[in-house]
Formats: structure tokens, C-alpha cells, sequence
């Protein structure tokens, strides 16, 4: 039992440290208090130990909970996970963001209390003080998303998927003191419910059609009696409602709103945390149904002719996705992108530039979850060069939203100092707060893409997988989004940099937190840093990309031998590529 | 240190012609601290910048990281013997050391050989590699250690800021240098670039250091361009940038696709083109040599370590490093250019040395001139006597370089030679002028010296290929003997007498002035004291105006260091006939050339390799004697000598041979005055067609995004109507495509 517990170490000690900062938010001294960040960093620090140290791989005989077993000889591999090398990856990966992403989260919640309560004008009210809640809810966030990470389940999926998202609505809401932000957070709430139905009814399908919530079992009952209706619905709709947490097309008419009214230490949390639980949902989803179907097969026939019903079936020289799910998430990805970068270049609030230009990002990404794994090398392996753009796109996000976390305007007539707005208040950052400034500089062009900085290092293998599963308009979709993306990012690193700041300008002061600037600084010196030496990473992420692949069981056997059909719920042996 | 060397240490004694990964280095950080040292004391000056440092700190960091990372450099040379053990092989012997994976894309057909693209962080040691970097470490350390001198009027963030860009130039030409790929190479190549652009524009408060970096930065680019253009092509032939790779490739005769080369021109002759062009560029060889000479308004310690000894040479370690492609071409088309362009370049830029009065501008042109003899030699097939001359001269030319900055540095910005004379008499100067001595006479060649052997192996090789270039080359090194003891017997020899340069205040602390900082001079505020000079001892002479400035511990020691190593070491240790240990060096490397001596030139009908000792020892002579008639017998003055009175003799020769003839003004009219014309031709077309182009490019995605822009109308129930209604479309969708 113990080594099967082993691999929920991350989420257990994440969840310790929850419960540590529960209580020590609310105690009545400062010192106390603030330790609370510190413990929530110290969570994520041991959790991205054990990530790297106890979770299984494939070779390991580990079991996970659900009793899924990884393979070690040919009796284990029958329970073999879809991804059994993605958890390691994308927890470790996890750590290191949200530790970025923690570092510009002091001082957002209690502040006016704080310095109140310094002042001496008022005393310690553990029911007005929000920080407890903050960090706590930060952590829970993490847990759901490295849960998400481990799943083999669909219900432990969803619950994965609520655990990540629930904590971040009262984020919104409590991260300013504004109204602006409570609207944001109602608004991220009701859809989000929305979004969480869709996809809840997805899973539904996907039981109704497979008759188990497992994902070894579905994927098996699909790799061996095909594709049916019912579940191909189910897998399109959850999907659909996935994309929600990653802010795809059609479910991101949420995003600009919220981004904007929250605090931008917030918001730059919601660009990573419920996009990376998202795009792994999409990648265990996917991987269910696989990515070794030959072209031009369809399956959806049967909701209109039920003579009709040809299941998909896989073929083991094929390399794609089945065609219909192909082609929603070949539309999605076009849209997606398209939508959020031409929406981004009207923008004049940075927050709300940055927000589409996140959406955007999702339909990069959404390209590598179409080619799959390809023949395994990095360059032609989709889910590698999305695991590694999380990383990259994780990186220069908390750089961007760090440094407008670390800057503020004088406070306005309510007394309280007021958030950095359009990208005119950023001119001539780099003259007069060097460090932030050439932070932004930074982090936009690798949001951009240039050539020596970490997003093109993340960008072209999502390229060279697409050019190399024939994806060609896809790419040339991708590269003319990513010429439009230049248009704003463009402007964005050299408003701070050329631009003289207006003459009746408000002047910009550091936020009085050292920690936000350590923030910006840490994560723009990542880009770089990482840019140079990120081979290992890259390794590790096409190790993380493995996915072992399925033979059918009988390529002749008949569906609807109910004889075969019972057999086949029994998973068979699979082989892995290499 | 031990440990060091036994790490270093070389596994089994016989190595094969190829030396597998690992078997000579058994860990690659020795070879990576060559790298990362310069690094890290890049890092900490900018630190020191950062933190306001005022102390000479970061000089100690930058010397102390160099002479490290020359001592890895040294125990990697001595480790290394397996490697160089492998003199007369067929194939040139060498290690190779991975360091990181790099760049390592594929895309396409994966049965595709050209969909791969694959640069190491990787280093190629063979004797070419060490013989470099044994140089360039070991100079760079010296001369950071003079610059900690010389720079000392800058203290603070001046110095930092100069401190940083040469460790990030030593860190730079490090990796141009042992690069295992053309790529890193480029890298490399391009960070020399920018930190010459840094460093000759250190002054950048003076208008004319400015636009000599500009100069500088421009015209590289134009070289650097067809490098470029050339790296692709080889990639696009070879299918690797790899040296190993192109090296087996072309040893086989065939190209990445398994073609023969010789079947076009394109490999044997274009590619080597077009990286000519960049080693032109980066060593301002035959049109691109106008930026050299400007390029002295940076720091002397600048001119000396990167404009003289190191990264000009760039250019010459291109060539022979990638000699196996030159020599694909068995009529030797573009090496016969090299050759050529080198020694046009060598006669040229000497008679522009012969007429200058700025000494370092003398130096500058010396160096142009010196560079097209290696190029001769490399184009002539005597690829070990090009090395040498890079080596003999990288040590030779900086001691020049330093014993002229020394000058200026004493006597406030003054190098002007009709205003300096008997400096070597006054007290406190005699080790720069026995540096400066010893740097003459080996650029001029004088028998046993440094300078003669590499210079006899190319003038050697020269006549055998073709008489005519050998003489061309022969009556270069006259000239270069005249001039260069022409600076020596005028600032150096002769009666005292000087005037301070323009960075003169006349206060106390005149020697003191910061010489580059033009907002300070002021002009000549004293007054000439050519005529009381005469006879008198010059401090009585000029007391309470002008005090020379005699060097301090660090110049003199570094100089008498590199004199001592011109004037013994390297002759006894390093060169001889035949290129000595270079020639070793150079032999065991991808530049070793296999039956040189194809041609059947000699000198007056004897064998050029036997009699040039001599020969060349009497031409030097001869422009040795020159310059001491002309300019130190009978001189009373500084200003005049009886140089002057054969100038009209010469008609306008001497004018335009001041004025460079004429070079720049005729690029003016050729190159840019067209260029600005057609730029503002461009200007119009672009403000006016391009721009409405983009404009309306421009307005396609912004059209778009209004369209769409108002789904985002901010009410709750709008977007949850929008995102059921975008399931159900998408499903539409997908229906659509099911049926």
C-alpha cells in the first residue's frame, strides 16, 4: 500500500502545506502570518522533490491507486497508463512554475488590513484577513492540477479538474478589493459550471458508450471493438468542455474579463494553472482514443443512420487521431489562435492583450495534440512539444505578469495604489526601473517567438511535428498567427524599451514587495537561461511523450461477437514502441 | 593541479587516425572551463557594474579568470599529445568533446538525411585548436593585466563596462575558436563583432570612435554575409555543419547526398567564395581592410589584443580550418585569390604605413599588411606558415601595439611621430623602448627573430607558387622593414624632445588626463618645444608644464615579458625552419597540407626554401638602413628629417599615399553617395506603395478582430449563450464532415 501511496506523494505533501498555511494565516502575530508564504513555497519545493523522486515510470513496478499497473513484464503491461511517463514531466514541471508564479503573490490579498494594523489603528481580525484563504487556495489549485496529472480515471479526472478550478474563482475574487474583481469572479464561476457540465456530460457518453470509467478499460473497449457513436460524442463533448480550462474557442469569451479583473499576479496564474490541467485532460482524452487511426475513417454516421454504424478502427501504420476528432480539434486550434491574436492587437490594456494572447497560445499548442506522438523523436512528437511549450509558455508568463504585478501607479482617491493599465503606462520602463523593464523585453519576445529566446525553442517543434504529420495548412495557419502575435508583442517590448514616457504621465513606483520584482527577474532570467541549456529538458519531455502503442487485438475479429466483445473488455497486452 | 593533469590526462598512448569522443579528454569540463571562465568574469564585471565598483577589481577577476583558463588551455595542450601525435596521417587527427546538445531539430521524411539539423555545444581539438587558443589565452591574460594600467583613469563604471567586453570577447573568440560546428563558429564570430563594435567604441563620447565602431561593424556585416551565405551552403551540401562530418564527406569526395563535388563548381569553388568573403571581412583583407586602421580610436590594450593578435586572425583560422574544402579544387582557384588579395593587400596597406605619422595608425595599416602575408601563405599552400605568421605576429604586433600605447598613455594622447623624438632617453621609458625595439625588428624581419622564420616560410612558398607574388611579397617586407623603423628611430632615437598630446590640460595631473575623452581636450594648450629641446635634459627643460608619464609595474612587466618571448622564447621554442612546433602543430590538423611545393617557381633560379633566409635578411636589412638614414642620421628636430626632402622627388605619390589614397572618399562616391540616393528612392516607395501595402496587410487581422469583437460584450449570459451555441456549432461542424 505504501508504495502505492508513494505516487500521490507531490499532491499529499502539497496538501500538508494546505493545511499548515490554513492555520498559520490566521495567527495573530505578523511574523507568524507571513510564514505562511513560506510554507506554500517550502509545499511546492517537497512536492517537486517527490515528483522527481517517487513518481513511477514506465519500467517501474509501481502500482497507482486505481490499481493501474505500469509495465514490467508482460502480466503487469495489460494495466499499463495511456501516458506512463507524462506525470513525472508535468509534476515537476508544475513545481517549477508555480514557484515563479508564488513569488509575485505577496502582499495581493490584506494589504490595506496590514498596514492598517501596523499603523495601529486597528487590531488583528482573523475573520477579516483573507491571506489564510489565499495561500491555501493557491495550493489546493496546485493539488488538483498535479492530481490531474495522475489521473487514470475519469472521475478522478473531473475531480481533478474541480480542484484545480474551484480555488482559483475565490482567487479572483478576493486577489483586489475592487468590485471589478468579484464581477470577474462570479462571471468565471457561472462559466466555468458551464464548461464543467459540458465536459461532465462528455464523460457521461464516455461511460454510457464503454461501460467503464477506466481509462485502460475505454481505451481497450476502443482499441478493440472501434469507435462507437456514443462515445465518439462523449469524447467530443468533453473535449469541447475542457477546452474551457484551456480557453479554446468557442469557451473563452471568459478570458479577457476575468484576466482583466483580477489582480495580474491572479491572472497570470489563470493563464498556467487551469490551462496545464487542461491540455493534460486533452492529452489523456486523446490518448483514449489514440492516435493510430488510419485517415478518412469516420464514426459519427450512426447519429443519423443507425444501419450505418462503422466503427473507427485503429491500424498500426497509421499515425492520426480519429478523423472527426481530428477535425474538431484541427477547427478548434484554427479558430482559437486566430480569434485571440487578432482580438489581442486591439487591445490597449496590457492585461487584456495578455489575455487573448494566452487564448492564442492554447491553439498553438492544440497542434501538437493533433499530430500525437509521431514516430517518437522530439521534433516529430506533438505531445512533447506540448509538454515542453507548457514549460516555456509557464515561464515567460509569469515574467510578464510579474512585472506588472511589481509596479503600481499612486493610489487614486480610495487610497488604494492602482494596478498598471495600458501599455502606455509602461513607456520607458527600461530608463527608469531597468530591471523590470528588460524583464518585460524579455519575456514579450519569447511570447513572440524570436529566435534565440525560450518560445521559439518551444514553438519549433511544434512546427516541425505538424510539417511531419502533413499538417500543412495547420502550419501555415500557425505561422501567420504567429506573425500576427508578433504585431502586439512587438509593441509590448519596445514601448518599455524606445518609447520616452508622455510628459503629464502618472509616474510608475515599485510595488513595495521585493519578492514580485524577484519574481519578474527569475522568470525573464529562465527564458534566457533555459533557451541555452534546455536540452535536458527537452529529453525529458520527449521521454514524458511516450506512449506505448496498442495493437488490436484481432485485426479480423468480428464486433458483434458478443464472445469477442466480452473478451475484449479484458485488456490485451500492448507493446511499447521502443 | 595535479589532479587537473590527471584528469586532463591522455587514456592509452596510441590513439587511431580519429580520435573517438572521450578518449583523449576523459571529461570535458577542463576544455568547458577554457570557456566558462572568461564567463563567469563577464558575469562578475557586470556585477561590479552593477553594484558600482570604483576599484580596480574587475581588472583582477578578468586577469585572474584569463590566466586560469590559459592554464586549462596549457594542460589541454599537454594532454593532448596523443592527438598531435598524429603527425603524417592521412587524416588529420583530432579529439572531439561534447559538451551539450545544442540545436538538434528534424523535421520531414525521417528516411531524409538533409531534414536533420544537428549543432553540438561541442569542441574540435586538434593542434590548429590549441595553437589558437594557446595564443589567445595567453595574450588576452597579459594583456588585461596591462589594460588594468593603462585603463586605471576610467575607474568605475567605465572600467567595468571595459573589463566585461573583453571577457566577453575572450569568451567569444574561445568559441570561434574551438567550435566543433560552422554554427557555433558564427556565434562565435559574430560575438567578436560585437565586442569589437563595444570596445573600439568605448569612447563614445568622442565622435570619431563612434563612427569608427560603426565603420568597423558595417563593413564585417558585409563579410559576414557571405560567411552566412556560405554556411548554408554548406549545410545545404553537406547536410551537417559538423567539422567531422564535412571533413569525412569531403575526404570521401562526395557531398550529403552522395554526389561527387567536383561535378559543379558550386562546392569547390563557390562555398569557398563565399566564407572567403567573411575571413576578408573579419581580417580587412583587399576591399574590406578600410575599417582596421580607423578601428584604432579604442583603448590600445583593444588594438593590440583584438585588432592585432587575435580576432583579425579569424579570418586565417577560417580558412585553414576548413583547408579540406578549399583543396577539393585541385587547380586551386579561390586559394590563388587568397593568395592574391593577401598580398595586394600587404603592398597596399604598407605604402599607406610608409607615409602616416600617427604611429598607431602605422601599426594599424602594419597589421592590414601583415594579415595578406598569412593569407598569401594559406593561399599559397603553406598553410603551417600562415599559422606561424598568426602566432609570431600575434605576439610581436602586441607588443608594438602596447609599447605605443605606452607612449600615448606617457605622453597624453600624443602619437603623432614629428612630435616625439629620444623617448628611449628619457628616464623610466627604456623597457618600452627595448619592447618597441624588439617588436621592430621582428616585423621587420631581422635573421633569428620571431617574425623572420614565419615570414621567410610564406615569401618561401610565395615564389614557388609564383615569382611574381613572391616579389610583390619580397619588396613588401623592404617597405615594411622602412616604415616600421621609421616610427622606431623617430620616437624613439634622436635628440629629446616632445609635446604632449591633445588630452593636455596643463595642470599637474596632465599625464593623468583621460586621453580618449574629446569633451576634455581641449587642443595643443602647450606650446611646442621643438626649438629649446635641443642639448637640454627635457624634465629640467619643461618643469611645471609637462610631465611624461612613465609606465608603472604592470606595462613594463607585461612588455618586457612579451619582448623577452619575441626576442628567445618563441624562436627558440616555437618556430624554425619549417615552421618548427607550429609547423607540428599546424601538420596535425584539418589545415595540414599534403605535397605542398606543386609549383615550380623559384628565385632567380634557385630554390626559393633554401635562399630566402638570406634574401629576406638582406631586404629587411636594406629597409632598416633606409629608415636610418632618412630619419635618425643627422636629425635635429622631431619634427623634420631628411625623409622630407626627397618628397618632392616624388611628386604627389606621398599625398596620396597619406591620404590612403584616396579610398574612403572613393567608396564615398561609389558605394554610399548610390546608396543614399537609392535609399531615398526607397523611401519614397516605401512611405508611399509599401507602407499602404502593410497598412492594409495590417487591416485584415484588425478588420477581423472588430468583427469579432463584439462577442466579447462583457454580460454573463451573452458568453454562456456564445459557448453553448459554439458546441453546438462545432458539432454542427463535425456532422457536417461525417456525412
Amino acid at each position: 500500500m505504501s508504495d502505492r501511496l508513494s505516487f500521490l506523494y507531490p499532491e499529499i505533501s502539497l496538501f500538508i502545506g494546505t493545511c499548515v498555511v490554513m492555520v498559520l494565516g490566521l495567527s495573530r502575530t505578523l511574523k507568524m502570518r507571513k510564514a505562511s508564504a513560506l510554507v506554500a513555497g517550502l509545499a511546492i519545493i517537497v512536492a517537486g522533490y517527490f515528483a522527481i523522486a517517487s513518481t513511477p515510470r514506465s519500467g517501474d513496478a509501481l502500482c497507482p491507486i486505481s490499481g493501474a499497473c505500469y509495465a514490467k513484464g508482460v502480466s503487469a503491461a495489460a494495466g499499463q497508463m495511456l501516458l506512463p511517463d507524462m506525470p513525472l514531466f508535468a509534476k515537476t514541471l508544475i513545481a517549477i512554475v508555480s514557484l515563479l508564479l508564488l513569488l509575485p503573490c505577496a502582499g495581493t490579498v490584506d494589504r490595506a488590513d496590514e498596514s492598517a494594523i501596523a499603523r495601529g489603528t486597528r487590531s488583528f481580525d482573523p475573520l477579516r484577513s483573507n491571506r489564510a484563504e489565499f495561500y491555501a487556495f493557491f495550493l489546493f489549485s496546485i493539488t488538483g492540477l498535479m492530481l490531474c496529472a495522475s489521473a487514470d480515471d475519469l472521475v478522478w479526472l473531473f475531480l481533478a479538474l474541480e480542484l484545480t478550478s474551484l480555488p482559483t474563482y475565490i482567487m479572483v475574487a478576493i486577489s483586489t478589493s475592487r468590485n471589478r474583481g468579484r464581477e470577474a469572479a462570479v462571471k468565471y464561476f457561472f462559466l466555468g459550471a458551464l464548461g464543467a457540465a459540458i465536459f461532465l456530460y462528455g464523460f457521461a457518453l464516455i461511460y454510457g458508450g464503454t461501460g467503464s470509467t477506466n481509462f485502460n478499460v475505454i481505451a481497450s473497449v476502443i482499441r478493440d471493438q472501434g469507435l462507437n457513436t456514443i462515445t465518439l460524442a462523449g469524447l467530443l463533448l468533453a473535449i469541447l468542455g475542457v477546452g474551457f480550462k484551456i480557453a479554446a474557442v468557442p469557451m473563452h469569451f471568459y478570458t479577457p474579463d476575468v484576466y482583466e479583473g483580477a489582480a495580474p499576479q491572479v491572472s497570470g496564474f489563470l493563464a498556467f494553472v487551469p490551462k496545464t490541467a487542461g491540455f493534460i485532460s486533452i492529452l489523456l482524452l486523446a490518448a483514449i482514443a489514440g492516435w493510430a487511426y488510419a485517415p478518412g475513417q469516420s464514426g459519427l454516421g450512426g447519429l443519423f443512420n443507425p444501419a450505418a454504424v462503422t466503427p473507427l478502427r485503429q491500424s498500426a501504420d497509421a499515425s492520426q487521431l480519429p478523423e472527426l476528432l481530428r477535425i474538431m480539434l484541427w477547427v478548434m486550434a484554427a479558430l482559437t489562435m486566430t480569434v485571440g491574436n487578432v482580438l489581442a492587437i486591439l487591445q490597449t490594456s496590457v492585461k487584456r492583450m495578455l489575455a487573448y494572447s494566452s487564448i492564442a497560445h492554447s491553439g498553438y499548442m492544440l497542434v501538437g495534440v493533433i499530430v500525437g506522438p509521431g514516430d517518437g523523436r522530439f521534433s516529430h512528437n506533438g505531445i512533447a512539444a506540448v509538454l515542453f511549450y507548457l514549460l516555456c509558455y509557464g515561464v515567460m508568463n509569469a515574467g510578464a505578469f510579474a512585472v506588472l504585478a511589481a509596479l503600481e501607479r499612486r493610489p487614486g482617491k480610495d487610497g488604494e495604489p492602482r494596478e498598471i493599465e495600458t501599455i502606455a503606462d509602461l513607456k520607458g520602463l527600461c530608463a527608469t526601473h531597468p530591471q523590470l523593464g528588460w524583464s518585460m523585453v524579455i519575456c514579450s519576445l519569447s511570447l513572440l517567438g524570436l529566435p534565440p529566446l525560450l518560445g521559439f525553442f518551444g514553438k519549433l517543434p511544434l512546427f516541425t511535428a505538424g510539417i511531419s504529420a502533413n499538417e500543412i495548412p495547420l502550419v501555415i495557419i500557425l505561422g501567420l498567427n504567429s506573425a500576427i502575435g508578433a504585431y502586439y508583442y512587438l509593441r509590448l517590448a519596445f514601448t518599455p524599451m524606445l518609447e520616452k514616457p508622455d510628459a503629464g504621465a502618472e509616474p510608475i513606483e515599485f510595488a513595495p514587495f521585493f519578492s514580485r520584482r524577484v519574481g519578474a527577474m527569475l522568470s525573464a532570467g529562465g527564458v534566457i537561461i533555459l533557451a541555452i541549456f534546455g536540452s535536458p529538458l527537452i529529453n525529458e519531455a520527449t521521454k514524458a511523450a511516450n506512449v506505448p502503442v496498442a495493437t488490436p487485438a484481432d485485426a479480423s475479429a468480428d464486433p458483434t461477437d458478443p464472445n469477442q466483445a466480452a473478451k475484449a473488455l479484458t485488456p490485451a497486452p500492448r507493446i511499447s514502441q521502443r | 593541479m595535479v589532479n587537473l593533469q590527471n584528469m586532463l590526462a591522455a587514456v592509452g598512448g596510441s590513439l587511431a587516425t580519429v580520435a573517438p569522443e572521450g578518449a583523449v579528454f576523459s571529461s570535458h569540463w577542463p576544455l568547458t572551463a577554457i570557456v566558462l571562465l572568461p564567463l563567469l568574469s563577464f558575469v562578475l564585471c557586470a556585477l561590479c557594474a552593477a553594484f558600482g565598483v570604483k576599484s580596480k577589481l574587475p581588472a583582477w577577476i578578468t586577469v585572474a579568470s584569463l590566466a586560469a583558463a590559459f592554464v586549462f588551455t596549457f594542460l589541454a595542450f599537454r594532454s593532448a599529445g596523443p592527438i598531435l601525435g598524429g603527425h603524417g596521417a592521412d587524416h588529420a587527427a583530432h579529439a572531439q568533446v561534447h559538451v551539450f546538445d545544442w540545436m538538434n531539430f528534424a523535421w520531414g521524411d525521417t528516411q531524409d538525411s538533409h531534414g536533420v539539423f544537428d549543432a553540438d555545444f561541442g569542441f574540435y581539438i586538434d593542434g590548429l585548436t590549441l595553437l589558437w587558443m594557446l595564443f589567445v589565452t595567453g595574450l588576452a591574460t597579459l594583456i588585461a593585466l596591462y589594460a588594468s594600467e593603462y585603463m586605471a583613469h576610467d575607474v568605475g563604471l567605465g572600467y567595468c563596462r571595459f573589463f566585461a567586453a573583453f571577457s566577453l570577447f575572450v569568451l567569444s573568440m574561445s568559441c570561434l575558436v574551438m567550435a566543433n560546428n560552422l554554427l557555433l563558429l558564427f556565434f562565435g564570430w559574430e560575438g567578436v563583432g560585437l565586442c569589437s563594435y563595444l570596445l573600439i567604441g568605448y569612447f563614445y563620447k568622442k565622435p570619431a570612435a563612434v563612427a569608427a565602431a560603426k565603420k568597423a561593424f558595417i563593413i564585417n556585416r558585409i563579410g559576414d554575409l557571405g560567411l552566412l551565405m556560405g554556411i548554408l551552403g554548406v549545410y545545404a551540401s553537406f547536410g551537417s555543419v559538423q567539422y567531422d562530418k564535412i571533413f569525412e564527406l569531403i575526404s570521401k569526395g562526395v557531398d550529403g547526398a552522395g554526389n561527387p563535388l567536383t561535378t559543379s563548381n558550386w562546392v569547390p569553388v563557390i562555398l569557398p567564395l563565399l566564407l572567403t568573403a567573411g575571413a576578408f571581412g573579419k581580417s580587412a583583407q583587399l576591399f574590406f581592410y578600410v575599417w582596421l586602421p580607423d578601428a584604432m580610436e579604442g583603448p590600445t590594450p583593444v588594438s593590440a589584443l583584438i585588432h592585432a593578435a587575435t580576432m583579425v586572425t579569424a579570418g586565417v583560422y577560417l580558412i585553414a580550418r576548413m583547408m579540406p574544402l578549399y583543396t577539393i579544387d585541385t587547380a586551386h582557384t579561390i586559394l590563388n585569390f587568397v593568395a592574391w588579395g593577401g598580398a595586394i593587400t600587404a603592398f597596399w596597406a604598407a605604402t599607406i604605413g610608409m607615409a602616416h605619422f600617427d604611429i598607431k595608425r602605422v601599426m594599424g595599416y602594419s597589421t592590414a599588411s601583415q594579415l595578406g602575408y598569412m593569407f598569401a601563405g594559406l593561399g599559397t599552400l603553406s598553410s603551417a606558415g600562415g599559422a606561424a605568421h598568426v602566432f609570431s605576429h600575434a605576439f610581436f604586433k602586441a607588443t608594438l601595439f602596447l609599447a605605443c600605447g605606452a607612449v600615448m598613455h606617457g605622453f597624453a594622447g600624443q602619437l603623432d611621430l614629428r612630435k616625439l623624438s629620444g623617448v628611449r632617453k628619457i628616464k623610466g621609458w627604456g623597457i618600452v623602448a627595448f619592447a618597441m625595439f624588439v617588436g621592430a625588428l621582428n616585423l621587420a624581419g631581422f635573421p633569428g627573430l620571431a617574425g623572420f622564420w614565419s615570414k621567410d616560410l610564406i615569401l618561401a612558398s610565395a615564389f614557388e607558387a609564383n615569382p611574381i607574388l613572391g616579389w610583390l611579397l619580397l619588396l613588401t617586407a623592404g617597405l615594411t622593414a622602412y616604415y616600421t623603423f621609421r616610427a622606431y628611430f623617430r620616437v624613439f632615437e634622436g635628440p629629446i624632445s616632445y609635446e604632449p598630446g591633445e588630452d593636455f590640460h596643463g595642470d599637474a595631473h596632465a599625464s593623468h588626463a583621460d586621453h580618449g575623452h574629446a569633451e576634455k581636450a581641449h587642443g595643443h594648450d602647450a606650446k611646442s618645444h621643438d626649438a629649446h629641446s635641443k642639448g637640454h635634459d627635457a624634465h629640467a627643460g619643461h618643469a611645471g608644464e609637462f610631465h611624461p608619464h612613465a609606465p608603472g609595474w604592470a606595462i613594463n612587466a607585461v612588455l618586457l615579458t612579451l619582448s623577452v618571448g619575441c626576442f628567445a622564447i618563441i624562436p627558440l621554442l616555437a618556430l624554425g625552419e619549417h615552421g618548427g612546433w607550429v609547423g607540428h602543430m599546424v601538420g596535425a590538423s584539418s589545415a595540414a597540407l599534403h605535397g605542398t611545393g606543386e609549383g615550380h617557381g623559384t628565385f632567380l633560379g634557385m630554390d626559393p626554401h633554401k635562399v630566402m633566409y638570406y634574401v629576406s635578411a638582406v631586404v629587411g636589412g636594406l629597409g632598416i638602413i633606409a629608415a636610418f638614414v632618412l630619419h635618425l642620421l643627422g636629425r635635429t628636430t622631431s619634427a623634420h628629417a631628411k625623409a622630407d626632402k626627397l618628397e618632392p622627388f616624388l611628386g604627389p605619390l606621398v599625398g596620396w599615399a597619406r591620404h590612403k589614397w584616396y579610398v574612403d572618399e572613393f567608396y564615398n562616391m561609389v558605394i554610399r553617395v548610390p546608396l543614399k540616393f537609392m535609399a531615398h528612392v526607397f523611401h519614397g516607395i516605401d512611405q508611399y506603395l509599401v507602407d499602404g501595402l502593410v497598412n492594409l496587410t495590417g487591416f485584415l487581422p484588425k478588420g477581423l478582430g472588430r468583427l469579432i469583437r463584439p462577442t466579447q460584450s462583457g454580460e454573463l449570459h451573452g458568453y454562456a449563450l456564445g459557448m453553448a451555441g459554439g458546441v453546438a456549432i462545432m458539432i454542427l461542424i463535425v456532422m457536417m464532415v461525417a456525412k
